[in-house]
């Protein structure tokens, strides 16, 4: 009988708590920012000691991207007003969405490469700065590759059964994660646009 | 206990949704990728422990050619082959061997193996809690630090050697492959796997800070949990804020070596030939770099502080003194951690102006760090002290952290920094304040939560071996250092004959190393006891060093959850020992104050109006009219 009542006591402790793990997600988005925080710091420091910045006019297909990547926070903040009132289908569908965007983006990232590659602004420079740009979108775009993995769960979830407590969870850390990285491509984009 | 603790880990598995496979619970799900807490300390301990082995071996190695730079050691040939022709070691691999110290030292020993062991043993057991935040990413945390060292001694087999740039591998000479052979294959196995550790550094300091904040047990506010408990988890924030900027450095770095970028690199010739690369410059590294490496060396002084905190107060039968100032000041070492990276750098060609600030913020940074110290010692003062070998052990720690901290105020100051720069003052200061304190806190939790690991007891007679021998050689070892480098010889120097000013120290080199080599035999006491003791120990009793803290309330058997029934709750702060009125000179923490009645104080009820009341007509009946006086 002892025994019963302890496992009781187990398996209510033990149920599914979400709070802890939402709090270890935005840590890490704590964590990310701050490498984010690094490079800027290097850039600043780097141009204001060599009395130049990167010196470009950025290629189009950064704005085209950031209007998109806007989109999909849009679609995704959509997709979880429809969780929370029991849609799944609908929220699969702006799920799917959000995803279609998020790729795009990426190969408007690679369009934005491209052509700074062809305007002779190579990862390869003596402009550090230039160099710079490069890793400061390629290694956001490692964050969307990350992020679509989020979604891809969110998507899963949508499709089985599983209950609404946990679907909420899911979706609620894909949130935290996409929109932060959304956010993190607009402060670079306009950190880039304004230390040229 | 055993039979509980089988059927709980049957049934609670059907509810988290993390564990899988732990049903039938086979070797693999509890050895090797266990996601319950308690093992996971034990691993990252004993992977700790051999990486400290090994580390230690390097220093035995380098202090061997300090000490003997003429003469040859044919069996060095034996086991080293060509990185000790003629049984003497190679100018370049010395060089690989002080890299690889410092690196295993500071990165795998004092962080992973400090932090990782007790914050994972502690954290859920210290504020009442079932396991971490996320199981998983604890186990993951683990495997990334445990890949990180298999690169990194990997790095030995390579032909061309280890990384050979110093800890802080500085480019341009770690970013050339050409400059030096450790800076080829070696140096990009040093930078996978510090990346790999550093992933496995966030992933654990997430974990704890998110568990501490979100899953304490009823009652357990923050200012009731106990000092190790704080100071893990400001060491975990620290670790969050300061390793991405190590990351980001690295990245940069492996693109100016791997790519041909130019973020550190500029105006270089090699022999003949002149580097394409331009504009970059080697002192950003160092920012970033120290942006880091500061805060560093507090994430591996400050678990230490908070584990001595815990053994001090426990072995003086006294409640640590200050217990606020402590916590404040943790805080305050905190904050200021981030603002003193700049005392690594006065050479550099800084701002004087700006070397004024950082001066400023370094030696501010010794208050807080004094108020420690002095908490200590009243802690100690006319305690009731049990000389267990984790006491010592704690006591040592707080003797290094006077004598290395002392040398700290010197380093601080620019002006006389210029002069000390790069010396081995520098080397005997951080051997003692960071090395030598940080390490004999860590002895001092593994003696002292060893009962709660293994179940066993751990000798305290070899203990006392092992305390006296490494207590009394860290000092043999490290003191004369610091005449060397008030003489102007500088670190990382290969042979002092080369040198003549440097000759009259080759004497004091071969002292240093003797002890050096007595310490090292003085661990073989601590191994022999520790792994001896796991399976042949005297066995441990539920509460063996009459501690107040949650931990000690868990049965001796270790079971996944924890506790086998509901999780304690918590009445009062940790450190009520030797209270005066009370039937035992230590009340744990589960303990409500109804039944404490004779020994509570106002203060305790912290404003409750009620609990006062019944208080004062308690002592009105109970209590003899003394006061009247």
């Amino acid at each position: 009988m002892v025994h019963t009542m302890q496992q009781e006591d187990l398996k209510q402790d033990l149920k599914f708590d979400a709070k802890p793990k939402k709090f270890v997600v935005w840590l890490f988005v704590v964590s990310s920012t701050i490498m984010f925080g690094g490079w800027t710091s290097y850039y600043i420091v780097f141009a204001a000691s060599k009395g130049k910045g990167h010196g470009l006019v950025l290629p189009d297909a950064f704005m085209y991207s950031t209007v998109v990547l806007l989109l999909s926070s849009v679609c995704l903040f959509l997709a979880s007003k429809a969780l929370r009132n029991e849609n799944r289908s609908q929220q699969r569908m702006f799920l799917w969405i959000t995803l279609a965007l998020g790729v795009v983006f990426g190969y408007l990232q690679f369009q934005g490469w491209t052509s700074l590659y062809t305007t002779g602004a190579a990862l390869i420079n003596n402009n550090a700065a230039i160099s710079m740009i490069y890793i400061l979108s390629g290694f956001h775009l490692l964050h969307i590759i990350g992020g679509l993995c989020f979604i891809l769960s969110s998507v899963y979830s949508s499709y089985k059964q599983v209950s609404q407590e946990k679907a909420v969870y899911r979706q609620e850390i894909t949130s935290i994660f996409w929109h932060f990285i959304d956010i993190l491509w607009i402060y670079l984009y306009v950190f880039l646009l304004l230390n040229s | 206990m055993s039979t509980i603790s089988l059927q709980d880990t049957h049934h609670h598995d059907n509810h988290d949704d993390h564990s899988h496979g732990h049903h039938h619970e086979t070797f693999l799900t509890k050895y090797i990728f266990s996601q319950d807490h308690k093992m996971i300390a034990k691993q990252f301990l004993i992977t700790g422990i051999i990486m400290a082995v090994i580390a230690m071996v390097l220093s035995i190695l380098f202090r061997l050619q300090l000490a003997w730079p003429d003469q040859s050691f044919p069996l060095l040939e034996t086991f080293l082959g060509k990185w000790a022709e003629g049984g003497r070691i190679r100018p370049d691999f010395y060089l690989a061997l002080v890299t690889i110290h410092g690196t295993i030292m500071v990165f795998f020993v004092l962080t992973a193996g400090l932090s990782g062991t007790f914050s994972n043993l502690l954290i859920p057991l210290q504020i009442g809690a079932r396991d971490m935040a996320s199981p998983f990413l604890n186990m993951l945390s683990y495997w990334f630090f445990f890949t990180a060292c298999v690169i990194m001694m990997g790095s030995f087999f390579v032909q061309t050697g280890p990384a050979s740039a110093g800890w802080t591998i500085y480019p341009p000479l770690s970013s050339i492959p050409k400059a030096i052979p450790g800076s080829g294959l070696g140096m990009t196995l040093w930078l996978v796997s510090m990346v790999l550790f550093v992933a496995s550094s966030l992933m654990g300091g997430i974990n704890y800070v998110s568990t501490v904040l979100n899953m304490r047990t009823k009652g357990m506010d923050l200012w009731k949990m106990p000092l190790t408990i704080w100071a893990f988890f400001l060491t975990a924030i620290l670790g969050i804020l300061s390793f991405p900027v190590l990351v980001a450095g690295v990245v940069l770095l492996v693109f100016d070596r791997s790519a041909g970028t130019s973020f550190y690199l500029s105006d270089i010739v090699i022999g003949t030939e002149i580097l394409p690369n331009e504009g970059g410059s080697p002192i950003l590294w160092q920012h970033l770099f120290w942006f880091l490496g500061h805060p560093e060396v507090y994430i591996v002084i400050m678990p230490a502080l908070g584990i001595s905190s815990e053994v001090i107060s426990v072995n003086s039968r006294k409640p640590i003194f200050g217990y606020h100032a402590m916590i404040y000041s943790l805080i305050g070492i905190t904050i200021l951690s981030f603002i003193v990276w700049g005392h690594h750098m006065f050479v550099t060609g800084m701002n004087p102006l700006l070397g004024g600030v950082f001066m400023i913020t370094t030696l501010i940074i010794a208050v807080p760090s004094a108020v420690k110290t002095f908490n200590y010692l009243a802690t100690l003062w006319r305690g009731n002290i049990r000389f267990t070998p984790a006491m010592l052990f704690a006591i040592g720690l707080v003797s290094f952290f006077i004598s290395g901290g002392l040398t700290g105020i010197f380093l601080g100051n620019a002006s006389l920094d210029i002069n000390l720069h790069d010396t081995y003052f520098v080397v005997a200061h951080f051997h003692l304040v960071m090395g030598s304190a940080a390490i004999f806190g860590m002895l001092a939790g593994v003696y002292h939560w060893f009962p709660k690991m293994f179940g066993k007891m751990m000798s305290a007679k070899l203990g006392y071996l092992h305390f006296w021998l490494t207590f009394i050689c860290a000092y043999l070892v490290f003191f004369p250092l610091h005449f060397l480098g008030l003489d102007g010889v500088p670190r990382r120097y290969y042979a002092f004959t080369e040198f003549e000013f440097m000759q009259k120290w080759l004497t004091v080199n071969v002292f240093v190393t003797w002890a050096a080599i007595i310490a090292a035999l003085a661990q073989v006491a601590f191994l022999w006891n520790f792994f001896y003791s796991i399976f042949r120990g005297k066995k441990a009793p539920q509460n063996p060093w009459e501690a107040n803290t949650l931990e000690w309330t868990t049965p001796v058997e270790h079971l996944h959850g924890n506790w086998p029934g509901e999780i304690p709750t918590v009445h009062r702060w940790p450190y009520d020992y030797s209270k005066p009125g009370a039937e035992h000179d230590f009340i744990p923490q589960t303990v409500p104050f109804s039944e404490t009645m004779s020994s509570n104080l106002p203060h305790d009820f912290e404003g409750n109006t009620e609990a006062e009341e019944i208080q004062k007509a308690w002592d009105v009946k109970n209590k003899p009219v003394q006061d009247a006086e």
